[in-house]
């Protein structure tokens, strides 16, 4: 039985008064496509930068594949295998969509900079074959066409794509993707759904925290709901769609059960 | 006692200077989030003011006072409405600091125009007999410079606390988005400021005309004194950066009367260093403090410069050819001269690109590193008698071991802090090159450097210094593109724009940025090596702060991130004083007014432009194609 991909433990995140973060246990089994939702300012980026480290929690431990992050940096844990998306696109600008996906293959360059700059046999194979790798991976998403394009120059949907396919060049374990659908339309999160099935099928943990419900019902195997950072339910998306708490959350309390 | 009363009178008059100046840099700074270092430069333009109104017009002080000020102050918005605004709503926090560093050089350079090299002094507002309590003696010029810049400091505290007007420039400071949703006009209140900054800073300077002698590069001076203040007080806080100034003022006179007064700098240098390192946000910390280091603003940055593999190696080629070939061509005498210095700037033109154009980290001290490569490889041939080789590679692996020191001292420090202390640690090395007279020869410099030297051939005429330094660059750029193209040049790159999405990645931030500065110094010390012993001579001022902010007009006027574009760069201001001796003269200002033109107009630089035309030129083709077809 291997360690799950990512557990919480009773994880608590104060700022001030405010408590963000608010005793939260869960479980990411490994190879499943997992889900974090709830209202804004439920505390799901909160949990979400606490798990990579930008914070440390207040109290509670945060476990990668049965190792405590505590103590190790945003660059350790990717290191771990465990990469994870911001809320806004963020694409490297000055660098072109290829660039921006090769950076992702940072962990997988071995050649040395010294190697790199004496143009070794070794280093140009290498390069190529992440380069061809990376332009698989354009070509999955229909990005190939903008390759050689600044990336900051594409619309935010394509910019999220490039961060998606950046994060896979790095060939992650697990993959926290922080609202990937934001700012996309029906067509493309219905499209967005079916990558992230993929990518899960292929191998690779998924969590993903979002609003859109479209995207997260479909494809989800297990959903969290966080409400003020409280954990207020977890299942399948059948499950929590037709839990109570989760209604009221959403749509707050009707007059009849407020009464 | 009364020496040491007397001393920290002097100390404080001198720190009443630093003190306006330094909250000329606060008010900016709150303002618009920029260190502006144009603001030294402010206070002899006031002072060259007064000396034109008072002493060559002949008008009494106080209009002649008024005039002064007001006159530099209008320049001061003219210059701010052209350059600091439509730059500060358009540039990244880092390339703004280059953008002031550049006003700097060309408002020293008007100011050579106007006034030549010669300093000047200006009579004493109230004649020279001083003020006597005791066995004190206090200048009458002290108590006018005490009254005004009190009336200043109360001004400005006023203006900014009890008027809409401040409330709004407050507003602007704290929170620019909002502020502006608000209806506040942003961009005037961005130019209040440096107007604002401009009247204290040239009024500073009509008062201290009399008591300091003033030549046209003081005003780097100023703006140095001013920083260090600011930054020992505290960035942003006005009551921080009057105590600054005074502290560093009563500092400086202390050590030059107990230690040396070659040393007072480096001493007030070692100050600035240790509370940077201490305690980054200064002695008394401003309250809003934004973070511009994790994630650059989302303004324009360069556009992805590139071009294929393809066209690079043939057109590359070509013009290395040509190069080769030119010595054969009979030149104008000093053209090949200027070609080889332009070439060894080149040399550290290139390390300055990995370091600034694809890390993203400023560095204002780079001529720091090549006077220690050009001092280290200098004394140890010349007093030690070392091959020049060994003595350049020693050199090299001592700046090496220099930039590990400043990137352990500055580990903590982003952003902008990390710029000025790099340019604290250029003007440490300079001060420590004319203090250490028996060592480096102090002022005058160092003489008799031998001439650059591999296993008996010596490169002792233009022509084979020319093929060398041609080849060096030559290999380094082969090097460095290797390196830029790869792995380790798109790291770079990633830390350059947004820092914790590359460590989100698996990118070691702080490794990177430290193996980016130790190339950079390599390089720079390589060159200032070559420099020495091309020249046959070295001395501070050749490898000062002037030096350094060349270097970054090289650079960006070639483009920055492209390897290739710091070669035009240095070409170009290499070249002009040579071909036109009349132009010499105009240097500095051009090249600040280069630097700010192509911040502004062309931020991709020269090559830059070239690269995307040539880019898109197979498009245009093939357009053109299909319109003759049809």
């Amino acid at each position: 039985m291997t360690a799950p991909a990512l557990e919480c433990h009773a994880v608590t995140k104060t700022f001030g008064g405010l408590r963000a973060v608010d005793d939260v246990t869960l479980t990411v089994p490994c190879g499943s496509l997992c889900a974090l939702i709830g209202p804004n300012g439920a505390g799901k980026t909160t949990l979400f930068n606490v798990a990579t480290n930008l914070f440390a929690p207040t109290s509670g431990e945060v476990c990668f594949f049965g190792e405590n992050t505590a103590g190790l940096t945003p660059q350790r844990i990717a290191a771990r295998g465990v990469i994870r998306t911001f809320q806004a696109a963020r694409v490297f600008p000055g660098m072109t969509t290829l660039e921006n996906v090769m950076v992702g293959a940072h962990l997988h360059v071995h050649s040395s900079a010294v190697a790199q700059m004496f143009w070794t046999r070794k280093s140009r194979q290498e390069e190529l074959r992440l380069t061809s790798g990376a332009d698989a991976l354009l070509d999955l998403v229909g990005l190939r066409r903008s390759r050689d394009f600044p990336a900051t120059d594409l619309p935010i949907g394509a910019q999220k794509l490039v961060e998606i396919v950046r994060a896979l060049m790095t060939r992650p374990r697990l993959l926290l993707l922080d609202e990937p659908a934001a700012g996309l339309n029906d067509r493309e999160t219905a499209e967005l759904a079916v990558l992230l099935r993929a990518i899960c099928d292929a191998g690779t943990t998924i969590m993903v925290v979002e609003h859109n419900m479209s995207l997260v019902m479909g494809v989800a195997d297990t959903i969290f709901v966080l409400d003020a950072g409280r954990l207020i339910a977890s299942g399948s998306p059948q499950q929590v769609q037709s839990d109570p708490r989760v209604i009221e959350a959403y749509l707050g309390r009707t007059k009849e059960q407020a009464s | 006692m009364s020496d040491i009363i007397q001393i920290v009178i002097g100390g404080l008059l001198q720190g009443g200077v630093f003190a306006i100046v330094a909250l000329g840099f606060s008010l900016v700074f709150r303002v618009t989030n920029v260190v502006n270092l144009s603001q030294g430069a402010f206070c002899v333009l006031g002072a060259m003011g007064m000396y034109y109104f008072q002493v060559v017009f002949g008008w009494p002080i106080v209009p002649a006072a008024i005039a002064a000020v007001v006159a530099s102050t209008a320049f001061g918005l003219l210059v701010g409405l052209l350059t600091f605004v439509p730059g500060v709503s358009r540039l990244p926090t880092s390339s703004m600091l280059v953008l002031t560093a550049g006003l700097l050089t060309f408002l020293i350079g008007i100011t050579l125009l106007v006034w030549g090299n010669q300093p000047y002094a200006l009579p004493p507002f109230s004649g020279e007999a001083p003020f006597v309590v005791g066995r004190l003696r206090i200048p009458t010029q002290g108590v006018w410079l005490a009254a005004v810049s009190a009336a200043m400091i109360a001004g400005l505290w006023l203006l900014l606390h009890k008027t809409t007007l401040g409330r709004a420039l407050r507003a602007c400071a704290e929170n620019p988005v909002a502020a502006r949703l608000m209806g506040i006009d942003l961009p005037r209140m961005m130019l209040l400021s440096f107007g604002l900054a401009a009247l204290i800073g040239s009024a500073g300077g009509v008062l201290v005309a009399p008591i300091m002698s003033l030549q046209f590069d003081s005003g780097q001076f100023f703006t140095i004194s001013g920083f260090i203040s600011v930054a020992i007080g505290g960035m942003g806080s006005f009551a921080g950066s009057i105590i600054g100034g005074f502290l560093l003022g009563v500092a400086e006179q202390l050590a030059a009367f107990y230690v040396s007064s070659l040393f007072a700098n480096t001493l007030s240098l070692l100050l600035l260093l240790f509370v940077l390192v201490v305690r980054p946000a200064g002695l008394f910390p401003s309250g809003p403090q934004r973070r511009s280091d994790i994630r650059d603003d989302p303004r324009i940055y360069r556009a992805a410069v590139h071009l294929d593999g393809y066209r690079a190696v043939i057109l590359g080629g070509a013009f290395i050819g040509l190069l080769a070939l030119l010595p054969a061509v009979p030149l104008p005498f000093g053209i090949l001269s200027s070609l080889v210095i332009s070439l060894i700037l080149f040399i550290a033109v290139l390390g300055l690109d990995v370091l600034m154009g694809y890390a993203g980290q400023v560095s204002l001290g780079h001529a720091g590193f090549m006077a220690v490569g050009g001092y280290a490889a200098a004394i140890l041939a010349t007093s030690y008698g070392w091959p020049p080789l060994a003595a350049t590679l020693v050199a090299v692996f001592l700046s090496v071991f220099c930039a590990l020191l400043l990137s352990v001292a500055t580990a903590r420090l982003r952003g902008h802090y990390l710029a000025l202390a790099t340019l604290a640690f250029g003007l440490l090395i300079d001060s420590v090159a004319v203090g250490l007279v028996d060592v480096t020869g102090g002022p005058s410099g160092l003489v008799g450097i031998p001439a650059f030297e591999v296993a008996g051939f010596a490169f002792d005429t233009p022509q084979r210094m020319y093929y060398l330094a041609l080849a060096l660059s030559v290999i380094l750029v082969v090097m460095l593109e290797g390196g830029m193209r790869c792995g380790f040049g798109r790291a770079l790159k990633a830390v350059r724009s947004d820092q914790l999405a590359a460590a989100a990645l698996g990118i070691n931030v702080g490794r990177v940025k430290v193996v980016a500065l130790c190339i950079s110094a390599a390089l720079a010390s390589l060159s200032g090596s070559l420099y020495a012993f091309n020249f046959h001579f070295l001395s501070p001022e050749m490898v000062s702060t002037p030096r350094s902010f060349e270097m970054i007009a090289m650079l960006v006027f070639g483009g920055e991130g492209t390897l290739i574009g710091g070669f035009f760069g240095s070409l170009a201001l290499t070249l002009l004083p040579t071909l036109v001796q009349e132009f010499a003269v105009f240097k500095t200002a051009v090249e600040g007014m280069v630097l700010v033109a192509i911040f502004l107009l062309m931020p991709e630089g020269l090559f830059g432009r070239l690269a995307l035309l040539l880019d898109r030129l197979p498009l245009r083709l093939k357009l053109a194609r299909i319109g003759a077809d049809l």
